[in-house]
């Protein structure tokens, strides 16, 4: 069902039969636009609908609400078939790679096309594929329409007049604007509006200390990057740090001078970016989780960092960490870590405790949230503090709330028809976050309790650890450790004298986290262990015993009840005490006793299986204090039409996010009758709520942007895909005519003898097929083996961007390419293309350094032209210099043949037909994937994948099956042993 | 006769007295050279050599580089055409010197600094007589390079990703028999990566013909 504005939006598109561009706010149903547009289109249909470069998301949406919903062209289809498609009159998804290459081969009938769908406008571009595709169906087929949407404002204002040049390129006339601000749709919206309760939750101490620690960094790098005298000062302020299109409005900038910054400024570019999501991943990560993260953080990004030896970085270190954790010594009192001959002697005081009471300990487990893990060494015990996100708190209780309004309505209203719009008990809650990930970790949450899923990634984040503290070990072994491991210890790697202390603290922490780790691996290990040889029986009594000495605390220990926040807690605090009491008399037992081995696997097994059950009880008891409504959990990045297909009444969005807000408010429009109570949950003072407000503030601002530049607009006349001669009755004409007029535009040759290039599959990814073809050039899309590109039945080029040159050089793939250029052809060129918008130069004078080093991209271009003297280079600034350097190449050449071309290289030996297309039949990242691991060579890759189907088959692959299908041994045991290795990825 | 100065100079660029007053050669620091009357530039070994080409210089002279090479007459295995970027609008000259350098078997380099173009025959002298090595593929790295080699094969994917995989599935077969909803539970990893990942590992090398 259309709301009123959804209408007037299609009714204005259908106005002009050329097409248009829509550019509406997000989050207002744009598929259900489509979905409706090809409603009509399927109750009178003139001809084959295409729907160019939609997501996969977007895909599912359009699917769903229609009867006869789109399905795909990919290049999976056999040709013939695709032809057969594209002369039916349905509706199809295709990409814009297979089209324009269905197109230069006349695969797709002349004006069977009605028209083309175009999604996410935003990011077309005079020379994109899109823009080629449209040129060549409306050359031939100069009446089919060109319909282009957009949702994203925001991203049409990027770059100069962009809109403009959007139109220009689809050649069409019209620009429809529909910001949530219209008139139209603001009344539509705010007629009935839904309820909502705004829940501002505060954050805690350390979640707010690190969001401060952070925004200062980001503040401290901006300053940095505002020094350089590089970049406009304008946009470069925190809030608009906090978004992804701050990067592109900093390369934007930067990029034509790239060259010329030190390494610095780049850093802080990057640093910039990793501090955005620092701040992001905040509010969004459990307290373990967001360890982990910085954790993996500090790996990857290492050395180069700025950001990461500043203070306000120490600060966010230390506070993610006691979220999780904090080291005691074992008398209560809070480690500090002064020096080596102070803890000695607390260790002593320890001692004492342990002999004479427990009145020191008992501080220690007083905290009630987790038990303590003995380190080997030291006094200096792990304490779990094993933080809970506010946010889960709020959660439950607005749950209850819920679940407690609709008992007080349902009750009194039972005998009457209670069917008014509240909805009954049985009706599902909507709880919206922003990824699969954290709706998987909520619903954890709500089944088992925060405690335990706090647990549990604790748990495997100790595993992980210690694992790789063994792999460490044995790594050291072998005594041929890469120099990597320094860093992965977790001990930032430090020279100066003054840091050995901050060391031996790192060491002491580190010991701790490895005991802490190990018993828990020494837990899971006997819980396997005592499930496995005694089921039944000795379990039974065991427990039997556990539950009885559960009980009795629960009787005894006052403390413990007074203490509990929420009765639902209770009984799991119980429980766990019993435990900390069996592990205070480990403790105990350790401390008095030197060989504590013996005594100790004897209580831990005690544990392991007190443990076991109460996590049972703890499943099965923490439930019933108070009745929760049946919940679902939506990631909002799905973007699955999810509120159309539940029809909640009650929505709780977790995450805060624009769009879904607005189909929120679209849904509630749609469905008068029924009223929606939405809850929001903000952090309050957060950059949670900041970035939301943010988001309005630039999308409104984006629109007003827009609706200047439309006022301004210049458009010509004939900007619309045809001649304005009546195109119908002489359409070859004018075919001939428009052909005649891109042609001028090279400028070349008579049409009779027009130039030919032959064009790799794969090339079409690529922005210049495109400009060969408004430069006049036939272009013939075919599968090579050899070169991207042929211009002549001597000329073979093999085509690098400069990512791609720096990437393949480092990878080896270059040195094979060329190669087999040079095998093949008289003329191999490796053409090197620069972009347009980013500086004409390999590196900036800083860079190259006083000596001749292996690494520098000069010393490795010199060793291949030494290594390959009849290969040719050619440079270009741009797509447009390449194409005319092309032309020029070609001037005295033959054209070249595409049935050699693509003979070229392609193995006949072993069985495979000449003609076949081999790109398109190949997973090609899996290939590249299986071609980059330890073992797999050039002669061996193909009959791996003749011996499996895919990659995860090979993951499981026996060694001798290996061995087999690579040939050898020895190959065989290196790539097994590389799969099976362990990750040295945490510290 | 460009050979008996090569021998007494065996480790040394030979440099033509054309070039006396080049700015260039003050930024060749890492080999010696010598002057000696020989055809091209830079005499660069046995059998390679330079001409060097300053654009604006042929913007001025656009014959020049066609009579230079052709006084080579293929004496050579490698014969460098040394250009020197130093106009602002390029387009249209670098295209006449890659069309001349093309058409007579000479290996264009471009170079934007008076250092990178040292730098350039200073390599390719030091060079002259090292193994392919190190652009071909290498199998001797550690193990966090390896696997950061392989698995950014597959597009979107970055180092911090592969740190997240690896810790998250503890080893490589791990994360390639992963499930979609396993590597959905990975911190980082994001809808899009989920899915190519997923299509990387779970897809046929070979689709169905």
């Amino acid at each position: 069902m259309l709301l009123p504005f959804q209408e007037q939006i299609i009714s204005d598109l259908l106005e002009d039969p050329n097409g248009g561009l829509v550019v509406l706010s997000s989050g207002l149903s744009l598929p259900s636009l489509i979905s409706s547009l090809l409603l009509l289109h399927s109750s009178s249909p003139q001809g084959t609908i295409l729907i160019l470069s939609a997501s996969d998301s977007q895909k599912h949406s359009i699917h769903n609400p229609n009867p006869n919903s789109p399905s795909d062209i990919t290049s999976d289809l056999p040709p013939p078939h695709r032809a057969s498609l594209y002369a039916s009159t349905g509706a199809f998804f295709v990409t814009s790679r297979i089209l324009t290459v269905d197109l230069l081969s006349s695969r797709v009938p002349h004006s069977s096309v009605a028209g083309l769908l175009i999604l996410n406008a935003h990011s077309l571009s005079e020379t994109s594929p899109e823009a080629f595709a449209v040129r060549l169906l409306r050359s031939t087929n100069p009446n089919c329409y060109v319909r282009a949407f957009s949702d994203r404002p925001h991203s049409m204002v990027a770059g100069f007049a962009k809109a403009e040049r959007i139109m220009k390129c689809l050649s069409v006339r019209r620009l429809h604007l529909w910001p949530r601000f219209q008139v139209f749709v603001s009344g539509d919206l705010e007629r009935d509006p839904p309820e909502v309760v705004d829940l501002r939750v505060p954050m805690s101490g350390p979640m707010r200390g690190i969001q401060r620690a952070a925004i200062e960094a980001m503040d401290a790098c901006l300053k940095e990057l505002r020094r350089t005298n590089k970049v406009d000062v304008e946009d470069l302020t925190v809030e608009s740090g906090l978004f992804k299109s701050f990067d592109d409005i900093v390369r934007r900038q930067l990029d034509p001078i790239w060259h010329t910054l030190g390494r610095k400024t780049k850093q802080l570019v990057s640093d910039l970016r990793t501090l955005r999501k620092i701040v992001d991943y905040l509010v969004r990560f459990d307290a373990v989780t967001y360890l982990k993260y910085l954790d993996s953080l500090r790996v990857s990004e290492g050395v180069q960092s700025v950001w990461i030896f500043a203070d306000s970085s120490h600060k966010i270190f230390e506070l993610a960490k006691k979220r999780v954790y904090q080291l005691v010594l074992s008398d209560g009192r809070k480690y500090v870590g002064d020096s080596k001959g102070k803890a000695i002697k607390r260790r002593k005081v320890k001692q004492d405790n342990g002999v004479d009471g427990e009145s020191g300990e008992g501080t220690t487990v007083s905290d009630g949230t987790g038990d303590v893990g003995m380190s080997g060494s030291g006094g200096v015990v792990l304490e779990e503090v094993l933080e809970e996100a506010p946010k889960w708190k709020v959660l439950r209780e607005v749950l209850q709330e819920i679940a407690e309004e609709r008992q007080k309505i349902n009750l009194p209203g039972e005998g009457e028809s209670n069917s008014k719009d509240v909805g009954d008990v049985g009706e599902i809650v909507l709880v919206a976050c922003k990824d699969a990930c954290s709706c998987m970790q909520l619903e954890d949450f709500i089944t088992k309790g925060p405690q335990k899923v706090m647990r549990e990634e604790w748990e495997k984040y100790l595993l992980g650890k210690s694992e790789l503290h063994g792999f460490q070990k044995r790594e050291k072994k072998k005594s041929q450790g890469p120099k990597g491991f320094g860093l992965l210890n977790g001990v930032v790697p430090v020279g100066s004298r003054e840091n050995a202390k901050i060391s031996s603290i790192c060491m002491v922490e580190h010991d701790a986290l490895m005991a802490a780790a190990s018993e828990i691996r020494n837990l899971t290990k006997e819980e396997i262990a005592v499930e496995e040889s005694s089921h039944s029986h000795a379990t039974g009594i065991e427990r039997k015993k556990g539950r009885g000495k559960g009980g009795k605390r629960k009787a005894t220990t006052k403390h413990q009840n007074s203490r509990s926040k929420g009765d639902m807690k209770g009984v799991e605090n119980n429980v766990f005490s019993s435990e900390k009491e069996d592990q205070r008399d480990q403790t105990k037992q350790k401390a008095i006793s030197g060989p504590e081995e013996k005594l100790l696997t004897g209580v831990t097994k005690d544990k392991s299986i007190l443990r076991k059950h109460d996590q049972e009880e703890g499943a099965t008891e923490y439930q019933p204090q108070k009745p929760l409504p049946p919940v679902q959990f939506y990631a909002i990045d799905s973007n699955q039409q999810i509120l159309d297909i539940m029809k909640p009444s009650v929505i709780v969005v977790y995450h805060p996010d624009v769009a879904f807000v607005r189909e929120i408010e679209v849904y509630k429009a749609q469905n008068p009758g029924r009223s929606v109570k939405v809850y929001f949950l903000f952090y309050e003072d957060s950059m949670e709520v900041q970035k939301f407000e943010a988001s309005i503030r630039r999308e409104n601002s984006a629109f007003e942007s827009l609706i200047r530049q439309k006022s301004l607009m210049m458009i010509p006349v004939d900007q619309d895909g045809k001649c304005f001669v009546s195109s119908s009755s002489n359409e070859s004409q004018s075919l001939v005519s428009h052909n005649s007029v891109t042609r001028k535009a090279g400028g070349r040759k008579a049409a009779e003898n027009e130039m030919k290039i032959i064009v790799d599959m794969r090339e079409f990814m690529s922005s210049l097929p495109n400009v060969l073809h408004q430069k006049g050039m036939r272009i013939i899309p075919v599968t090579l083996e050899v070169g991207d590109y042929i211009l002549s039945p001597l000329i073979c080029v093999e085509r690098k961007s400069l990512s791609d040159l720096f990437q393949s050089f480092a990878s080896g793939r270059l040195y094979n390419q060329v190669e087999t250029m040079v095998r093949y052809y008289r003329i191999p060129v490796l053409l090197i293309e620069f972009s347009q918008d980013k500086s004409f130069s390999f590196q900036s004078v800083s860079d190259i350094g006083d000596d001749v080093v292996p690494t520098s991209i000069i010393s490795k271009l010199s060793l291949l032209v030494l290594h390959f003297p009849r290969l040719r280079l050619v440079w270009s600034r741009s797509l447009h210099a390449t194409a005319e350097i092309f032309a020029s190449l070609k001037a005295n050449q033959d054209e070249p043949d595409e049935s050699r071309a693509m003979r070229v290289g392609v193995p006949t030996e072993d069985g495979i037909v000449e003609n076949d297309v081999r790109a398109e039949n190949y997973n090609t990242s899996a290939v590249e994937f299986l071609r980059r691991l330890p073992g797999v060579t050039d002669s061996n890759y193909r009959a791996i994948m003749d011996g499996c189907t895919n990659l995860a088959e090979l993951a499981l692959l026996p060694v001798e099956k290996l061995a087999e299908l690579m040939g050898g041994q020895k190959a065989a045991k290196t790539l097994r042993e590389f799969l099976d290795a362990k990750c040295p990825t945490m510290f | 006769s460009s050979s008996s100065p090569y021998r007494q100079n065996r480790n040394a660029i030979l440099v033509s007295h054309r070039q006396k007053g080049n700015p260039l050669l003050k930024h060749i620091r890492n080999v010696r050279w010598v002057f000696t009357d020989i055809v091209c530039d830079y005499l660069l070994g046995q059998s390679s050599c330079a001409l060097y080409l300053s654009l604006r210089y042929h913007l001025l002279h656009p014959d020049y580089l066609y009579y230079r090479i052709r006084e080579l007459q293929k004496n050579f295995k490698l014969c460098v055409v040394l250009c020197h970027v130093d106009v602002e609008d390029v387009v249209k000259p670098l295209l006449e010197v890659t069309r001349t350098a093309l058409l007579h078997e000479c290996t264009l380099l471009c170079a934007w600094s008076l250092e990178e173009c040292g730098r350039y025959l200073e390599t390719i002298k030091i060079y002259e007589n090292k193994p392919s090595d190190i652009i071909q593929e290498r199998m001797d790295t550690d193990y966090l390079s390896r696997m950061n080699h392989a698995l950014t094969a597959i597009r979107h994917i970055n180092k911090t990703d592969v740190v997240n995989l690896g810790s998250a599935f503890g080893s490589l077969s791990g994360v390639m028999d992963a499930s979609m909803e396993e590597l959905a539970r990975c911190p980082g990893i994001g809808e899009r990566k989920v899915k190519r990942l997923h299509d990387t590992f779970h897809e046929p090398f070979k689709r169905v013909v």
